[in-house]
């Protein structure tokens, strides 16, 4: 009887908690009315209209620009004219850096990252392929034979001058199939881009924008993930392995992305951090930063020690960017010349990485698996 | 009976989501439990047909055909397959071996089943008590370690990681909102704790049983709502049934027969296997249940924070109670140039591998000797496998794991060594 007794003084208890806390639930409805969820609608609009289809914008303009500049050198073949494809070149990079983290929906499906820029690129592929004119470009063997860094080898070329470089478009035996292989590097680029835009505008925005939700597939997590990834190519394939990270500390300036055009490796770097850190923000092109993970942060009162995560991570970005400014370009050569320079820079991206992939992800709590899971 | 149908349907789900390609098949290496090394998995024909069989013999348990040997069968089969790899390791898988181990020693196919149908001779409409008494008791200790384990400071005070946790759903229709409100996270948190420290008492009294398992249909389909976790709350509701009386259970199997065919009368008959077997079930039951209490006090005899040492924190019944995120970067150190190399952890890690060993010292080691395995075979001489690690537990900042100069492949899982190495919290 005493346990029974118990037992039923624990049962009046808990109904008792249940109805107080319904009652609470009603004046609490009274009492703050206003809402206290963040505006996640808002944010994914921000991203799209504001940042990622501008950004992809740009870079078909930049990308289109290339592609006349390409047009008109393998008529004209003059020095001037290869000057200004080369700049194009680089200008096309440069804003590729602003669209490569947006790897999912249209962009997944044309397998952007891979398909535009897997570096170290490979010479005797595309050599081969030039010589026999016979080539699939859509085959996963020609992954490290086409995109930009193919691109980076065919206009800037392996120890030549100018004017050997032009040879190699002209008066060369293979002069036609060198042309029709940048051809057919920037023809793939165009209609991947210009699909991926299309998409975005007819319906995909749509759908980013509409999925609000935190699990895995949602446009939340999709970004998240996404940008980690980004973090995780700007640490090892843009500084880290040519830095020796992966072979023992012996450097490997070859690896370089821009390899040839040798002079744009850091500033490569630096427009994909300022691309994560726009990301990070919510910041567009024009600089107007708008709603944000950064903002989801703050609203979440996510904390990092005594101060706020978001304040640990603007702190961390500064740190990054101060270092990354003091390796001189080339790459390939501060790798060898100044290697605690390039080496410090590349332990803030580390710090960095942590940061955005363990405690971000964690405070918005951002589901990163399919599998079931128990809480742990 | 319902268990063996919803053990179908969660082995259908399995093989639907590829998750059998992707636990099983697609990893480069498994992380073992300790002791229980020589588990290895089948390959991709046998693991398919692993799972074929789990399939057939959940469905005859739940028709009741051949049903202790389905039982065992189900029991070894799904143990085995759990065993492969603790990556995968969920305190609601741990339950379904533990259950799927008592219900062979139940009489359940002694009525109102095909072998019965069968064999008349098995007859028996009333099992005794203690038979039931194992799988109430079962679930008993599920809860109350559940409920017990809840009351830290993290859930009571500062209301993590749900505070966390829930806010993520903002966006669900007319609840979103709410979802966000502090208080709300508190008010789960206190619910939760009481409920799982209040319910297994409540299940024994038959005259509460009706609200009591109201409580346990809201609370189950709560938990199924926000979070994913599977099919754990669909079994946890439909095997609490067996606190209800008989005659539950008669107007069930009742219904059910109406549609399949006429209604029948039985004698009474109870069910009495011979005092030998009872003897021998009880030393069993005994040992099992032993063990069953003493397994989750283990931590007690490690030192630090349990959440964060994670030394003790297995077969425990710990469930949601902490959002814990890390990021381990391995290294192979030459001892003859001094020269270093930063693993890509991708590259022998599936996805899920690699998020669960960056927050558990244990699969750290594991990894760390595949490593220097892989990497004498590149030629090199017993190299140095250290890492450094950065982990966050319920919203405090990520901070250093373990020490990074350890040598993470000579150390040892016995359950006998503190990990000394991990830092404190």
């Amino acid at each position: 009887m005493n346990l029974k007794g118990n037992i039923f003084i624990l049962g009046v208890i808990i109904t008792t908690l249940f109805f107080i806390a319904c009652d609470k639930k009603k004046k609490d409805k009274k009492d703050d009315n206003e809402d206290t969820s963040f505006d996640k609608p808002a944010m994914l609009a921000n991203y799209s209209e504001n940042i990622i289809v501008p950004n992809f914008q740009s870079f078909k303009i930049a990308l289109d620009s290339l592609v006349n500049a390409y047009t008109v050198f393998i008529q004209t073949k003059t020095v001037a004219d290869l000057t200004v494809l080369r700049q194009k070149y680089i200008r096309a990079t440069i804003k590729f850096q602003h669209i490569s983290t947006f790897e999912f929906g249209p962009s997944e499906s044309e397998i952007v990252r891979s398909n535009f820029n897997t570096y170290p690129t490979n010479t005797l592929t595309i050599n081969s392929n030039i010589n026999s004119g016979s080539y699939d470009l859509g085959t996963v063997s020609n992954l490290d034979a086409k995109g930009f860094p193919a691109l980076d080898y065919l206009l800037f070329g392996k120890n030549e001058t100018d004017a050997s470089l032009i040879a190699l478009f002209d008066t060369d035996a293979k002069a036609a199939n060198r042309i029709a292989y940048a051809n057919a590097c920037l023809s793939e680029m165009q209609t991947k881009t210009n699909s991926i835009l299309t998409n975005w505008n007819s319906n995909y925005k749509n759908t980013f924008t509409s999925s609000t939700g935190s699990q895995i597939g949602s446009s939340l997590g999709l970004l998240v993930n996404q940008l980690n990834f980004e973090v995780d190519l700007l640490k090892n394939a843009k500084i880290g392995i040519p830095l020796g990270k992966k072979s023992l500390g012996a450097t490997l300036p070859e690896k370089c992305e821009a390899y040839y055009a040798n002079n744009i490796s850091v500033k490569l770097a630096k427009e994909c951090l300022l691309n994560i850190e726009d990301v990070y923000l919510g910041r567009s092109a024009n600089g107007a930063n708008g709603m944000g993970l950064d903002d989801y942060l703050e609203h979440l009162k996510a904390t990092h020690g005594a101060e706020s995560l978001n304040a640990a991570i603007n702190n961390q970005f500064a740190i990054t960017k101060t270092k990354l400014d003091l390796v001189a370009e080339p790459l390939s050569t501060s790798v060898n010349s100044a290697t605690s320079t390039v080496d410090a820079a590349y332990l803030e991206m580390v710090k960095l990485l942590v940061l955005l992939k363990t405690d971000m992800p964690s405070a918005l709590g951002i589901v990163i698996t399919y599998q079931d899971g128990d809480g742990d | 009976m319902a268990f063996g149908f919803l053990m179908l349907a969660s082995i259908l789900r399995f093989m639907a989501k590829g998750w059998v390609y992707n636990m099983y098949i697609k990893p480069k290496l498994f992380f073992p439990y300790y002791g229980f090394e020589w588990v290895k998995p089948l390959g991709e024909t046998g693991m398919y047909v692993v799972f074929i069989v789990l399939a057939i013999s959940a469905f005859c348990i739940a028709v009741g055909f051949l049903y202790r040997y389905s039982a065992i069968v189900f029991f070894l089969g799904f143990t085995y397959v759990e065993l492969l790899d603790k990556t995968n390791y969920l305190n609601h898988y741990y339950f379904i071996s533990i259950m799927s181990f008592l219900i062979i020693f139940l009489p359940a196919h002694r009525y109102f089943s095909i072998d019965y149908s069968l064999n008349k001779k098995i007859a028996a409409t009333y099992a005794p008590n203690y038979f039931i008494l194992t799988i109430k008791f079962q679930v008993f200790i599920v809860y109350f370690f559940a409920g017990i384990a809840k009351v830290n400071p993290d859930w009571l005070l500062h209301a993590q990681p749900l505070k966390i946790w829930l806010p993520a759903h903002s966006e669900m229709p007319l609840i979103g909102n709410l979802l966000t409100k502090e208080w709300i996270a508190y008010f789960f948190s206190w619910f939760g704790c009481v409920y799982d420290l209040v319910i297994p008492f409540l299940l024994f009294v038959p005259r509460f049983i009706k609200p009591t398992y109201f409580f346990v249909i809201v609370f189950h389909l709560a938990t199924s709502l926000f979070f994913n976790i599977g099919m754990f709350p669909y079994i946890m509701i439909s095997l609490t049934t067996i606190f209800f009386t008989e005659s539950f259970h008669l107007w069930i199997i009742n219904a059910i027969r109406s549609i399949i065919k006429g209604n029948a009368t039985e004698d009474a008959v109870i069910y009495a296997p011979q005092i030998k077997t009872v003897k021998l079930f009880s030393i069993l039951f005994t040992i099992h249940f032993v063990i069953q209490l003493l397994l989750p006090l283990r931590y007690i005899l490690y030192p630090g924070n349990l959440y964060w040492t994670e030394q003790g924190y297995r077969f425990s019944w710990r469930v949601m109670l902490m959002e814990k995120a890390g990021t381990a970067f391995f290294y192979v150190h030459d001892r003859t140039t001094g020269g270093e190399i930063e693993v890509d952890n991708k590259k022998y890690l599936t996805y899920m591998q690699e998020k669960m060993m960056a927050t558990q010292p244990d699969m750290m080691i594991d990894y760390a000797k595949f490593l220097k395995a892989e990497f004498i075979k590149q030629g090199f001489k017993d190299p140095i496998i250290r890492a450094q690690s950065y982990v966050t537990l319920n919203g405090n900042g990520s901070r250093e794991f373990i020490d990074p100069q350890v040598d993470l492949s000579v150390q040892s899982n016995s359950f006998l060594q503190n990990k000394n190495w991990i830092k404190k919290y």
